[in-house]
C-alpha cells in the first residue's frame, strides 16, 4: 500500500478516535498473544533441566517419559513431573506454562466427574468443560481458529469479489450482464441453511468450509467494485496509459485498483466479526469445524445444553461478545476516519 | 419500471431451479440417506417409535429394499427423480416425511402458526420501539440520552441475536429462574384458564422475542438516526426553518418523510423472517417451529421436509426481496429501478 498524505491524515484521523484506536491495540495484542498459544497455555513444560540436560519441549516431537527417568514410554506427563520435582528437591527445574493443560485433553480429577467449577487451585481458571477439558484453553485455541478462519475466509471472498468486480466493470458488455445474474441468484440462496445441509452431508475440512462459506459472501464487495471501476475507467488517466500501450491487466492492477480500493478498508472490520459469527453459529448447530477442533461455538452449545453449568455459557458468551464488540468498535472508528461526519442543522 | 419488477418475478424461476438442482443433487449423494437410516432402524428393533416399525427387527430381503427405493424415487437418475419431483412441487405436493410419514406440507403447516406468531410480534415491536428511538436519538444527537441508547442498540448490533438469547436463558431462565427454560407454551397448556393461557405464552415469548429483536433492533434504529440526522442537515430543511416554520414543524414535516424511505428497504425481509425463523433462536429456546423442523429434519437425513422447507424459504426469501423494492419505489418516487446509467 502506498503512503500518501490522504492516508497518513486518515490514520491519524484513526489514531485520535480513542475507542477504536485501544480496540486496535487491544485486539492485536488478543491475536498476537493467541498466535503463541503454546507458550501459555499447554500440557508440555517450556523447559526442562534433568540431570543437567536442558529440554524445551514446547515445539517439536514428544519427549517420552523415558526421557525423564519415568517408567513409561509414551508422552510425558509434565504436570505429574513437575510435582515430582518440587517433592524431590534434585536439583532438576521445570518450568509449566501459566496455564498447565491443552485443549484437546480431558482432566479427570479423582472422585469427581466434570465438568469442573472455576478453580485457581486446579488451574482450570475458567473450569472446564462437560468431557473435561479447560475452558480457558479452548477459548484462547479456538479465538486462534476463528481468526484465522475469518481473515482467510475474508482473503478468498475479497479476492473474488474483488477482481471480479473489477472485471464487471472495466470490461462491462455482456460478461458484465451474465455476472450480474449469475450473483442475482447466487444472493438470493438461503445460505446458511443450504451450507447446513451441504455439511450434514461432507463434514467440512477448515479450508473447505472457509471455501464454502465464501462461495455464499463474495457477492457484496463485487457491487461496490463494479460502480467504482465502471467510474474510473471513464476518466482520462485511464485513457492516457491506454494510448501509451498499457495492456487491460497493466491499466487494472497499476492504475485503477489503487484508486478504488482504499476504502474497502472501511467494509474490513465488520467482515471479520461476520466471519467469526458464521463460524460460530455454524458450530453451535453442529455443522461447523468437526470435533474436537477447539470452538466457541461448541461451547454455547455444551452450556446451552447444561445449563446448570452456568460457567461453560457464562465464559463463551462474555469471550465471543467483548472480540465481537471490540471489531466493531474498530470498524465504526475506521469508517468514521475515512468519511469524518459533520451534520449541521438550523435551529 | 413494471418491466423491472416483471424480468425480477420471472428470474425467480431459473434461481429456484439453480437452488433446488444443486441441494436436490447433494441429497441423493449423500451416504445414509432415508433408506440407510430406516434399515438401522429397523436393526434397532423398534428402540425409535417409527412409522416403519411393521419392519420389525428381521432383515429387509432385496424386494423389499427395492420396494422402498422406488418409493422414495432413489431408483432412478438424479434429473428424472428431479424432475418428478419438481412437478409435484408445482402441484404443492412435497412429498411425505421419512420421519414421521405424514405429508411434508401438513407437517410445515403445522409449525408456521408458531413461527409466525414470534414474527408478527417482533415485527411490530421493532418498527414501534425502532422508529420513535431513532427519532428521539437524532433530535438529541450526542447527548446523554443518545449516548446511553446508542451503548445498548451497539451492544445489540455487535452481537448476534442467539449469543443474546443464549444469555438472556442462561441468566433469567436457568439462574434467576423468572422465565421458563424454552418451549412455546407449558405442558398443561390446553387445561388452563383463557388468562392463564395468555400469560403462560407471554412468560414463554419474552426471552425468545428479546433475541430475535436484538438483531434487527440495531440496524433499524441507526437507520433510522442516521437518515433523520442527514435530512436535518439538508438545504430543504433549512429553507423550511427560513420560511418561517419551527424546529419541530421543519423536522416532521419534511424530515421525518424522508427518513422513512431507507427503513423501507427492509420491510421485505422480514417475511422470511415471519415464516421461518430462525434455526438458531428456535433451537435455543426449544420453539417448535419451522427453524427447528428444518434443523430436526437435517439431522434426521428426512429430505423430503429438508427440501420443502428450502422450497418454501427460498421462494419466501426472492418474493421478500422484490417485495422491498416494491416498497422503496412506492415511498420514494424519485427511484427508479432497471433504468440504465
Amino acid at each position: 500500500m502506498i503512503i500518501n498524505p490522504e492516508t497518513r491524515k486518515r490514520w491519524q484521523r484513526f489514531k485520535s478516535l480513542r475507542r477504536g484506536y485501544f480496540s486496535l491495540l487491544l485486539m492485536g495484542a488478543m491475536i498476537f498473544a493467541s498466535l503463541f498459544a503454546e507458550l501459555w497455555i499447554n500440557n508440555r513444560a517450556l523447559l526442562v533441566v534433568h540431570q543437567g540436560h536442558i529440554y524445551l519441549p514446547t515445539y517439536g516431537d514428544f519427549l517420552p517419559g523415558t526421557t525423564f527417568g519415568e517408567n513409561y514410554d509414551w508422552e510425558t506427563n509434565y504436570r505429574a513431573l513437575a510435582e515430582k520435582i518440587k517433592i524431590e528437591k534434585n536439583g532438576d527445574f521445570i518450568l509449566m506454562p501459566l496455564i498447565p493443560y491443552n485443549p484437546f485433553e480431558n482432566d479427570f480429577i479423582e472422585g469427581e466427574y466434570p465438568p469442573y467449577a472455576p478453580s485457581a487451585h486446579n488451574k482450570h481458571y475458567l473450569g472446564t468443560d462437560t468431557s473435561g477439558r479447560d475452558i480457558l484453553a479452548r477459548l484462547v485455541y479456538g479465538f486462534r481458529i476463528a481468526i484465522l478462519f475469518s481473515l482467510f475466509l475474508l482473503a478468498i471472498s475479497y479476492t473474488a469479489g474483488i477482481s471480479i468486480g473489477a472485471l464487471m466493470g472495466y470490461f462491462g458488455g455482456k460478461f458484465d450482464l451474465i455476472t450480474q445474474r449469475i450473483i442475482e441468484i447466487l444472493s438470493n440462496i438461503p445460505g446458511l441453511y443450504v451450507i447446513m445441509i451441504i455439511a450434514s452431508i461432507v463434514t467440512p475440512s477448515f479450508w473447505s468450509l472457509a471455501l464454502l462459506l465464501a462461495a455464499f459472501s463474495w457477492m457484496g464487495l463485487t457491487w461496490y467494485m463494479r460502480t467504482e471501476t465502471y467510474r474510473e475507467v471513464n476518466r482520462e488517466y485511464v485513457t492516457a496509459a491506454h494510448s501509451l500501450g498499457a495492456s487491460h491487466l497493466r491499466i487494472i492492477t497499476h492504475h485503477i485498483l489503487p484508486n478504488t480500493i482504499a476504502i474497502l478498508i472501511t467494509f474490513f472490520p465488520f467482515s471479520v466479526a461476520a466471519g467469526i459469527t458464521a463460524l460460530t453459529s455454524l458450530d453451535y448447530l453442529g455443522f461447523g469445524l468437526p470435533a474436537p477442533t477447539p470452538s466457541w461455538g461448541e461451547l454455547l452449545q455444551q452450556g446451552t445444553d447444561n445449563l446448570e453449568y452456568q460457567w461453560i455459557t457464562a465464559s463463551a458468551v462474555t469471550a465471543l461478545s467483548l472480540v465481537l464488540i471490540l471489531v466493531n468498535f474498530i470498524g465504526e472508528a475506521v469508517r468514521e476516519a475515512f468519511d469524518p461526519k459533520t451534520h449541521t442543522f438550523y435551529e | 419500471m413494471s418491466a423491472y419488477f416483471l424480468r425480477r418475478l420471472l428470474l425467480i424461476i431459473p434461481t429456484f431451479i439453480g437452488i433446488t438442482v444443486l441441494v436436490f443433487t447433494l441429497t441423493r449423494l449423500v451416504p445414509g440417506g432415508p433408506i440407510e437410516r430406516m434399515l438401522a432402524e429397523a436393526q434397532l428393533g423398534g428402540q425409535k417409535a417409527s412409522a416403519h416399525q411393521q419392519f420389525g427387527s428381521q432383515a429387509l430381503s432385496e424386494d423389499q429394499l427395492q420396494q422402498l427405493k422406488e418409493y422414495y424415487g432413489f431408483d432412478k437418475p438424479i434429473l428424472q427423480s428431479y424432475f418428478e419431483w419438481l412437478s409435484k412441487v408445482v402441484q404443492l405436493d412435497l412429498g411425505e416425511s421419512t420421519r414421521y410419514g405424514e405429508p411434508v406440507w401438513d407437517t410445515i403447516t403445522q409449525r408456521l402458526p408458531i413461527s409466525i406468531y414470534y414474527g408478527v410480534i417482533t415485527m411490530v415491536l421493532t418498527y414501534l420501539i425502532c422508529i420513535p428511538l431513532g427519532i428521539l436519538k437524532a433530535i438529541k444527537n450526542r447527548t446523554p440520552i443518545d449516548n446511553l441508547t446508542s451503548l445498548i442498540v451497539f451492544i445489540g448490533h455487535a452481537v448476534p441475536g442467539y449469543v443474546i438469547g443464549i444469555a438472556c436463558i442462561a441468566f433469567f431462565a436457568a439462574h434467576l429462574e423468572w422465565f421458563p427454560l424454552g418451549g412455546f407454551v407449558s405442558d398443561g397448556f390446553e387445561d388452563l384458564s383463557l388468562t392463564e393461557k395468555a400469560l403462560d405464552l407471554l412468560n414463554h415469548s419474552v426471552l425468545p422475542l428479546l433475541a430475535y429483536m436484538a438483531g434487527s433492533f440495531a440496524v433499524m434504529t441507526f437507520m433510522m438516526k442516521n437518515a433523520l440526522l442527514e435530512n436535518m442537515a439538508a438545504d430543504y430543511v433549512r429553507t423550511a426553518s427560513a420560511k418561517g416554520m419551527t424546529f419541530r414543524q421543519a423536522i416532521y414535516h419534511h424530515a421525518l418523510r424522508n427518513s422513512l424511505i431507507p427503513i423501507a428497504t427492509h420491510f421485505g425481509q422480514n417475511i422470511s423472517i415471519i415464516l421461518t425463523g430462525s434455526f438458531l433462536i428456535e433451537k435455543i429456546f426449544n420453539i417448535d417451529g419451522i427453524g427447528l423442523l428444518g434443523f430436526e429434519a437435517l439431522m434426521e437425513r428426512d429430505y423430503p421436509v429438508v427440501m420443502g422447507i428450502l422450497v418454501i424459504s427460498s421462494l419466501l426469501f426472492l418474493l421478500g426481496n422484490i417485495l422491498s423494492d416494491l416498497c422503496v419505489a412506492w415511498v420514494d418516487p424519485r427511484i427508479r429501478f432497471g433504468e440504465q446509467r
